[in-house]
């Protein structure tokens, strides 16, 4: 069975202190819908991706809460994975459909987080790590930070290199209307910016945001839609501690490999990716777990400029600007890298766009690499 | 939120785990702590591995900053984690120290 992704839409990332959950959940979803060219009546079920609304709105039930929101009394799931939320709600929805259940779903992933102190954020984020690490007071700028260390110490990675992520990132993202930063950076830039988690700067982290993003799945093809061919997840322990390997993430190469198997292509095919770069570390582990670079050759080649827009024939990287630059609202993170990956195949992509997409790939992780999902989409 | 049945269960585990000797893996320095934390920062947390070949992820005290390097060895000791809540049970918990 084929699966569309027929209507797609986002709502401007950032910090949105007039906005509310229901209406940028109203935006997205309904202008996903206009973009599908459907009527919400055709909407049989929906899955939201969220990770925080309990601990930080105390509101849960986000199913029934949305749903009524959008004045549908339909099937409505919250599917929760820390930062791969919106990629989980994602695998749900085109399974749902893979089973016969359903043949029009709509998917949101949303989160709203500039309601609270970050330092409130910083503990509820934590709930996505293990309980020896929430002991420790340990953050995920700090989980990272210790990734970004014995990838530094392997591979000889600098944190000149980690800081050309953020560069590329901000570029992309300043060609974005929706993106939270506008600003360009320079390594300089991000190398002077405040200490976070030794080594990792404040410019090598990506900020705290708030947004919505919706699609619209059907197994019906239309003039516009474009096809999900692969849909894949693996787990990993929650903590790094009890990882083997910390040179890489397991999931990421484990869900990329069932994911090209699946869809039938290589990494050779990609034309364009959105990868999870919550931190510019994270950047470089993915490029090279989803197989695009060998292990320690990632960061010179992201600082060469080989996954910038208007590269040549390379693989472009997060040209929405990534987590980075685009902005990180977790829940909805998957779901937005869907929608820019559709823009990118529909060429409607404007001045980021990549030219001749044709095949892309979206991988979300959760945690510090205990969830990871990736999608593969085609033209 | 500390649950004081919760802190009365892990105590085993803790007290397994005291007493351990290891080296450093690797680091990090956190200068923006979660809430329950921000009167500690900023720390030091590190990744070690125990003799026994098991990996920990722990804060660190009693450091000169000479003591943040990779196979620096670390001893595990017993320490307050962080503040009581209403409830008044103290949440204490694993941290290493350098071992000299």
């Amino acid at each position: 069975m084929k699966l569309f992704v027929t209507g797609a839409a986002t709502t401007k990332f950032g910090e949105l202190w007039n906005a509310s959950p229901r209406g940028l959940a109203r935006h997205a979803v309904f202008e996903a819908l206009k973009d599908a060219e459907t009527p919400p009546s055709s909407v049989e079920a929906l899955f939201v991706g969220n990770m925080l609304s309990g601990m930080l709105g105390g509101q849960e039930h986000l199913g029934a809460f949305f749903a009524e929101e959008l004045g549908l009394s339909i099937p409505a799931f919250k599917v929760e994975g820390a930062c791969a939320s919106g990629g989980l709600a994602l695998h749900n929805a085109v399974n749902s459909l893979l089973s016969g259940q359903y043949k029009t779903v709509a998917v949101l992933g949303i989160e709203k987080m500039t309601d609270h102190k970050p330092e409130d954020v910083a503990t509820a984020l934590m709930g996505a790590g293990s309980e020896e690490e929430r002991s420790a007071g340990a953050t995920f700028p700090g989980l990272y930070a210790i990734l970004a260390r014995v990838h530094m110490r392997k591979f000889g990675t600098t944190e000149e290199d980690l800081a050309a992520v953020a560069v590329k990132n901000h570029l992309h993202a300043s060609l974005n209307p929706n993106a939270q930063f506008h600003n360009t950076l320079t390594v300089e830039q991000v190398m002077k910016s405040s200490r976070i988690a030794d080594p990792l700067k404040l410019l090598d982290c990506s900020p705290i945001s708030d947004g919505a993003a919706a699609v619209i799945l059907s197994t019906r093809k239309t003039q516009r839609g474009v096809e999900i061919s692969a849909s894949a997840v693996a787990t990993d322990t929650l903590g790094l501690a009890q990882r083997k390997d910390i040179t890489q993430l397991a999931a990421t190469r484990n869900a990329s490999r069932k994911a090209y198997a699946i869809a039938g292509v290589t990494e050779a095919d990609i034309d364009v990716a959105e990868v999870h770069d919550c931190f510019t570390i994270a950047e470089v582990l993915a490029m090279e777990d989803l197989g695009f670079f060998a292990k320690g050759k990632a960061a010179a080649a992201i600082a060469q400029g080989k996954t910038t827009v208007g590269n040549g024939k390379h693989v472009v990287v997060n040209p929405s600007g990534g987590l980075k630059g685009c902005g990180h609202p977790v829940g909805a993170t998957g779901v937005k890298q869907i929608v820019e990956l559709v823009d990118q195949l529909r060429g409607i992509a404007g001045k980021r766009q990549v030219s001749g997409a044709r095949v892309g790939l979206a991988h979300n992780v959760g945690g510090s690499g205990a969830t990871a999902v990736v999608h593969i989409l085609k033209k | 939120m500390q649950s004081p049945v919760k802190i009365w269960r892990n105590q085993k585990n803790i007290a397994a785990l005291v007493g351990k000797t290891g080296a450093i893996i690797s680091w990090t320095i956190v200068r923006v702590p979660p809430g329950d934390f921000t009167d500690q920062a900023p720390y030091p947390v590190v990744l070690i591995e125990m003799e026994d070949g098991k990996h920990v992820t722990c804060q660190m005290v009693d450091y000169d900053v000479s003591d943040l390097s990779v196979g620096q060895r670390v001893i595990t000791i017993v320490r307050r984690v962080t503040h009581p809540d209403a409830d008044g049970v103290i949440p204490y918990g694993i941290k290493a120290k350098p071992l000299v």
